[in-house]
């Protein structure tokens, strides 16, 4: 089910000096992670992502995963040890229309003499905290054997 | 509204059937086949959220190169999108042939068959240019047709191998354009100027389009057998080509087996970048039967060579040769199974694809002013088959189809297929 993300995740993904990373699996199921700054959120919350490249194989796992309803994944670093993981489903690309025309204009202003592919949707289906002070509280609350012992060691007396 | 249903499908796999039966074919590509098949009929409820000014709609003036389904010419939308980027052609059929409907559900346009829901699609879009005129005063939309991603146009909707009652028997070329011929008799053909113009103002669309097709009727005027026709293509081809820096522009010519000789003038004088001629049915028994005109005036052993010849000059994975997906099986001489017409089909397209020679397939859909105006298209099984075998075979072969895939075209469910190659 498709979930909403928070504005403060929303923020970070329109910030285009943030590092965002799409990872994609292929037919065998080999993971194939690209650092993207074209990942974005669309007004109804629903993540885009420009893909300037149409033999990619960041392009050929997405269709894939449009075809054979698979999940993508999107990791998000922020300038204040923010660390968030998005999974999602690629539901739509537009390679034509009025949304693609108006991407197509503005990458090629931005970039320059590039290609526009395709603009993929992707519906977010789960957000995962990475910040690792937050898992690690996480993780020493529900999983309580999974720590070594001498970080519950007295502090020596001095 | 009920109707007596010519045809029920019921002795047939169902769509759902057939995705669970191939979970390596992208359901939406069969639903685009299945489309393809039984066709479509929009409800009142679909084209009241027509926008002429937005969307493509065929207009009753302009005859599109192959008619529709039901034979009627009205103004409606041109053809479909689904929400992968893969076309869908397809045109009004009959209700009584059973097709999907075009509907609206929850405010959206969607296929619905038998009341379930399918997919939701899309009108394609009209670019700008169709509300021009050219300077001699000619409406570019009667030059230049759109898709999605792509612009052709159509040097002649007359085909002389009709003349001699040679037409291939699927085809209804020459009955769908009749008065436009009787017009074109009448009236200059379409300058080059007309031509380059419209291209010019297409290319002002920035995104819109990725590739431009030429095809139209075979043409056996000339000196030698088709050289009207080659000249005539090329001239077109130099006055599209004035608008492009390169020599060479992302095209695809769809048109008769040319010669070594033409061929070579047709790469060397023009932009062109890919050749297709089409084969129809990849037998020769029954190319014999159903393409008679072309059978007369080339034959099947020479049009299959002069594909071949024609990759030495275009490239490998610039060449093609499309057949119609099913009509190897029509009545009374075609192939009696389904499995017979395969196994025949993917080895004769084994044949080329060794050679270089890429297949592609069309969807049959009988139309009223055809041959074969009363004969049924193969089961949608068979058609899933048919365009995994043609894929399989690009795979082993190594073969591209880039000029004529799901963007580049958008007609054939093999070559959608190859967005994964
Ligand atoms: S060659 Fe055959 S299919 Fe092509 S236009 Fe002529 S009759 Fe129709």
């Amino acid at each position: 089910m498709a979930i909403q993300l928070s504005s403060e995740l929303k923020v970070l993904l329109n910030d285009r000096k943030v590092y965002k990373a799409l990872a994609t699996v292929d037919e065998a199921g080999i993971p194939d992670v690209v650092l993207k700054h074209s990942i974005f959120t669309a007004e109804d919350g629903r993540i885009h992502y420009l893909e300037l490249l149409e033999s990619s194989r960041t392009n050929h796992n997405l269709v894939r995963a449009i075809w054979f309803d698979g999940t993508v994944s999107i990791a998000v670093t922020g300038p204040d040890k923010q660390r968030f993981q998005i999974k999602g489903r690629p539901v739509e690309v537009h390679i034509t229309g009025p949304l693609f025309e108006k991407h197509y204009v503005e990458v090629r202003q931005s970039l320059g003499d590039v290609e526009l592919s395709g603009v993929w949707v992707i519906e977010p289906l789960e957000v995962i905290d990475e910040n690792i002070s937050f898992r690690r509280k996480e993780e020493d609350l529900n999983r309580p054997y999974f720590r070594h012992l001498d970080r519950l060691a007295k502090t020596p007396q001095k | 509204m009920s109707v007596a249903l010519k045809r029920t499908f019921e002795d047939e796999l169902t769509l759902n059937e057939v995705v669970a039966l191939y979970p390596d074919i992208p359901r939406l590509v069969i639903i685009k086949t299945d489309v393809q098949r039984r066709g479509i009929h929009y409800t009142e409820r679909a084209l009241s959220v027509v926008e002429p000014d937005i969307h493509l709609v065929n207009d009753p003036k302009i005859s599109e190169l192959f008619g529709s389904r039901d034979g009627v010419k009205k103004p409606l939308p041109a053809s479909l999108l689904l929400r992968d980027g893969t076309s869908i052609l397809v045109s009004s059929t009959p209700l009584e042939e059973n097709p999907y409907l075009v509907d609206l559900v929850d405010g959206r346009l969607a296929l619905v068959d038998d009341g379930e829901f399918i997919e939701y699609v899309e009108f394609w879009r009209k670019p700008r240019f169709y509300d021009l005129k050219t300077s001699s005063g000619i409406p570019m939309r009667q030059i230049f047709s759109a898709r999605p991603q792509r612009l052709s146009i159509v040097q002649s909707s007359y085909c002389h191998f009709w003349t001699n009652h040679k037409g291939c028997r699927f085809c209804d070329i020459n009955n769908n354009n009749k008065k436009r011929n009787e017009d074109e008799k009448t009236q200059p053909r379409i300058k080059p100027q007309d031509i380059s113009e419209t291209i010019r103002e297409a290319l002002k669309e920035p995104g819109r389009f990725t590739g431009i097709c030429l095809t139209g009727g075979s043409v056996l005027a000339g000196n030698g057998l088709f050289d009207k026709e080659v000249d005539l293509y090329i001239e077109t081809l130099q006055a599209i080509g004035e608008n492009f820096a390169t020599k060479k522009f992302p095209s695809q010519l769809i048109s008769s087996a040319f010669n070594q000789k033409q061929l070579e003038r047709l790469y060397k004088e023009t932009g062109l970048m890919s050749y297709t001629s089409d084969l129809e049915v990849l037998n020769e028994e029954k190319f014999n039967w159903i393409c008679p005109g072309k059978a007369d005036n080339v034959g099947y052993q020479e049009w299959k060579q002069r594909l071949i010849q024609s990759v030495d000059i275009f490239g490998k994975g610039h060449v093609a040769t499309g057949i119609v997906g099913g009509v190897e099986l029509a009545k009374p001489y075609g192939f009696i199974s389904e499995d017979e017409a395969l196994r025949s089909t993917l080895d004769e397209a084994e044949s080329l694809a060794e050679k270089g020679v890429t297949t592609i397939f069309v969807v049959w859909t009988p139309r009223p002013g055809s041959d074969f105006h009363d004969q049924h298209n193969a089961s949608l099984d068979y058609y899933v088959r048919l365009a995994s075998g043609l894929h399989q075979l690009r795979v082993k072969y190594g073969l591209t189809v880039d000029f004529d895939d799901y963007r580049r075209c958008g007609n054939h469910p093999d070559s959608d297929l190859a967005r994964l190659i």
